[in-house]
């Protein structure tokens, strides 16, 4: 059904894909996996020819015997989402604003003469037929996704190509959607083309594999027998940086035996107007302890983070930091703000665009009003960070960077004012599987050497087997389970965390 | 609520308006009695009489509660030079303003929306550099120049002073005829201008929307490339010229003095420019009250439009 041969894909001087051959047969199920820049994507944009202009395609695309490459424009507006359609990635923006969903749905059957119903396409997708007339912001990440997928089978095509469909989305959803998928590719014999950095997802959704690294075609076979036996260095490394839930092997950290507690929540309670968020929540952290705080998206672990940062009131409760309740008033919470540094989940957001790394790692001594051997203790953060020698580094701006030295630079910015806990909000989520790696031990390493303490708000349930002490799981605002790493991820007690559990991918 | 807040929002920029009107005049050098009585003999006593017959003679604070509470009353005093009702006055210029900025907002936006997409989807193409090319230039020229300029290059074709002819038959169509004849080089001039504007702001709008990800869906699906334009990329990529177009059309009411004053054209600019020799404090305050409130107004719209148009935007 689709042929790649030969394919290469150059911008300018750049070669992005280079020789790639790939066969998928009807109502075959194909996982594509690589890093960011590895070229998957681009491979995935050339079989509907949708790369820029700027793209210089070699080699055969062959779509149903047809070369996409030398197809009219007319034939080739026939052919997409016809024959072939694509499930795009971060369903928030790959659909119009300003339109409603149904009417996305819809655009491409009028315009290939599908027959069909909006309604029954939601419902296939388990969304209720109402939700045709909602815009896109008002559905969730995952109703998001259903909709794209939805609009991906408008026209019935044999096959789909789906563009990291579930990375922005949190466990529990990506299961769901996930299950959607599988579902309808199986019971209407779909081929499926699905593009993830994320072997475990893929492992989840495809019975063949192929791993691309560096615009190459590293490593092609049927699911189990590549992530079982590895032949490809990179492959093994991809493998090996998704930590297994209860695997020794991936348990990097060793836990601190019952440090004395440095930071305490005591009945926290925070309310945005109507709605309750943190609903009573106690929580200590030690001096040196990682602990992690895990719940999906809307459980209100990014409220809870933040109120402990001081930068939200709580509407009751108590937060205790080294043995004295945090005062209210900007002298205390700015002397309070230096001890607990945050670090965010995206590096390049994160980050001002026209600040080089000095600038943005000496902001937080500016603020805190110490200029003195300013350059040394931005060199010896950066350092620390991992960014070595900083001298390389520091005259750098942020889009010169990789993914992962933005975050080390982020890191630094948190490491200079030397504080006592680092509040990560998912610190590893935007990062490759390789970096990710990396950032965890850096973490660790930081711990060790300095004695810092992290609270880590993620979904991932994978990064806090590998790196916390201890785990609480939040759900609806409430904590409804804490408890060492293996108390908790390896005999939960509680429902909500055999739900959590569940829904994680497994390798 | 949110309705309310907008509304809130303006009242209260329409009363620092009414105050700023009223203080920000009193400091233009001159003395409104010494250029009221200019070229005729007058005595100290005639000059205090005339002072005392405007209020000018009571403390200012006196003279602007008289004149903030007859403003409440739709009351905005009386010209010193025309001798007649501020708001009379102001009513009678209206309209030619209204009808040169009209002609000239509705073209600026019809054309300079197309050349914007145009430019934008065509990036970098000839007609892209000629159109950002030229809308620069245009900007960037001060008006009352390029009003001469076409004054000089169109020679006899066009009037180029006031709005009609006194010869004119005095039927309705000859009378049009002659306004629209008038009409052309003022609006030709302002549309110079604005046009420009919107050009250049569609184009960068629709610029950043280029690459959005919802366009490659629509281009997947299959969609001309024309209708992946017209249907998913405008539609986003005119909202901020959209309230563009409505906060400028506020403010081109205001900013007609300078074509109205090379043309003569007798609008609420020509006016304001006379005023301000005098200075007529009560023409001023009047002018200022009803050119910053059309802004407020038209501001005010854009707003609700902007809700209407983004479901993004919750108004009410």
């Amino acid at each position: 059904m689709l042929e790649l041969r030969n394919l290469s894909v150059h911008y300018g001087p750049k070669r992005v894909v280079s020789e790639v051959d790939l066969t998928l047969a009807p109502g075959q199920t194909l996982g594509l996996a690589g890093e960011s820049g590895s070229g998957k994507s681009t491979v995935a944009m050339s079989v509907l020819r949708l790369l820029p202009r700027t793209a210089r395609v070699e080699g055969e695309i062959l779509l149903d015997g047809d070369d996409v490459r030398t197809m009219s424009w007319g034939r080739l507006r026939a052919v997409r989402w016809a024959a072939a359609s694509i499930v795009f990635q971060g369903a928030m923006h790959s659909l119009n604003p300003v339109r409603r969903v149904g009417d996305q749905i819809a655009e491409p059957m009028r315009l290939h003469g599908t027959h069909g119903s909006v309604a029954e396409l939601l419902e296939q997708v388990e969304l209720p037929r109402e939700k045709a007339r909602a815009y896109p912001h008002e559905l969730s990440g995952g109703q998001r996704q259903r909709v794209m997928i939805a609009m991906a089978l408008a026209c019935g095509p044999r096959l789909v190509i789906a563009d990291e469909p579930t990375t922005a989305l949190d466990v529990v959803v990506q299961a769901q959607v996930l299950a959607v998928m599988k579902r309808l590719v199986a019971e209407q014999d779909l081929g499926l083309l699905m593009i993830s950095h994320d072997l475990s997802v893929l492992a989840e959704t495809c019975e063949d594999l192929a791993v691309m690294h560096r615009g190459e075609l590293v490593e092609r076979g049927r699911t189990r027998e590549v992530i079982a036996n590895p032949r490809h260095p990179h492959t093994a490394a991809l493998t090996a940086a998704f930590p297994v839930i209860g695997d020794p092997a991936h348990r990097w950290a060793e836990p601190a035996p019952e440090p004395e507690p440095l930071l305490q929540v005591r009945d926290l309670v925070v309310d945005y107007g109507r709605t309750r968020a943190v609903d009573g929540v106690d929580l200590t952290i030690g001096r040196g302890e990682i602990v992690a705080l895990v719940g999906q998206s809307g459980s209100g672990k990014t409220t809870l983070a933040r109120t402990i940062m001081g930068l939200r009131k709580p509407s009751s409760g108590r937060v205790i930091f080294d043995e004295a309740e945090v005062g209210r008033t900007g002298k205390a919470l700015k002397a309070f703000r230096r001890q607990v540094q945050l670090v965010l989940q995206d590096p390049s957001s994160a980050l001002n665009p026209r600040h080089t790394v000095f600038d943005a790692v000496a902001e937080g001594l500016r603020v805190h009003g110490l200029a003195d051997e300013q350059e040394a203790l931005v060199t010896a953060a950066v350092e620390r960070a991992e960014l070595r020698p900083a001298s390389l580094y520091l005259e750098s701006l942020p889009h010169e960077l990789s993914g992962g030295q933005q975050q080390r630079v982020v890191i630094a910015g948190a490491l200079v004012l030397q504080p006592r806990l680092l509040v990560a909000d998912e610190p590893v989520a935007s990062l490759d599987a390789s970096v990710r790696g990396e950032i965890v031990a850096l973490l660790l390493r930081l711990r060790r050497e300095l004695g810092l303490a992290s609270l880590i708000i993620t979904h991932d349930l994978g990064l806090a087997w590998q790196i916390a002490d201890r785990v609480a799981v939040m759900h609806q605002g409430k904590i409804v389970e804490q408890g060492t790493v293996d108390q908790v991820l390896l005999t939960p007690s509680h429902e909500y965390t055999r739900a959590l559990l569940r829904a994680v991918p497994q390798v | 609520m949110r309705l309310a807040g907008r509304f809130g929002g303006a009242a209260l920029s329409l009363l620092m308006v009414a105050v700023l009107g009223f203080f920000l005049f009193r400091v233009v050098p001159g003395d409104p009695v010494v250029s009221m009585t200019r070229g005729r003999p007058t005595t100290a006593a005639m000059q205090a009489e005339l002072r005392a017959q405007f209020g000018l003679d009571r403390p200012l604070h006196e003279q602007f509660w008289s004149y903030f509470t007859s403003l409440l009353q739709g009351d905005l005093g009386t010209s010193f030079t025309f001798r007649r009702p501020v708001a009379e006055v102001i009513g009678e210029r209206l309209g030619p303003t209204l009808l040169l900025v009209g002609t000239a907002t509705l073209i600026a936006v019809l054309l300079g929306l197309w050349l914007g997409v145009r430019a934008a989807w065509r990036r970098d193409s000839a007609f892209d550099k000629v159109t950002t090319g030229v809308s620069l230039t245009l900007w960037a020229v001060p008006t009352f120049w390029l009003g001469m300029l076409l004054m000089m290059v169109t020679g006899d074709l066009f009037p180029s002073r006031g709005m009609r002819d006194t010869d004119t038959a005095p039927d309705f169509v000859s009378q049009a005829l002659d306004v629209g004849h008038h009409l052309v080089l003022p609006s030709v001039t302002l549309v110079a201008v604005v046009c420009a504007e919107y050009a250049l702001v569609m184009r960068s709008s629709l610029l950043e929307e280029m690459h959005a990800p919802y366009l490659t869906t629509a281009r997947a699906k299959g969609l001309r490339d024309d209708l992946v334009r017209r249907r998913h990329a405008v539609p986003n990529a005119v909202l901020p010229a959209i309230t563009l177009v409505f906060l400028r059309f506020g403010l081109v009411v205001a900013g007609a003095i300078t074509t109205e004053t090379v043309f003569s054209w007798p609008g609420l600019g020509l006016l304001f420019y006379d005023a301000l020799t005098g200075p007529d404090y009560f023409l001023l305050q009047g002018l200022l009250v009803v050119t910053a409130g059309a802004v407020v107004v038209m501001n005010l719209l854009a707003d609700l439009l902007h809700g209407v148009l983004d479901p993004r935007v919750k108004v009410v």
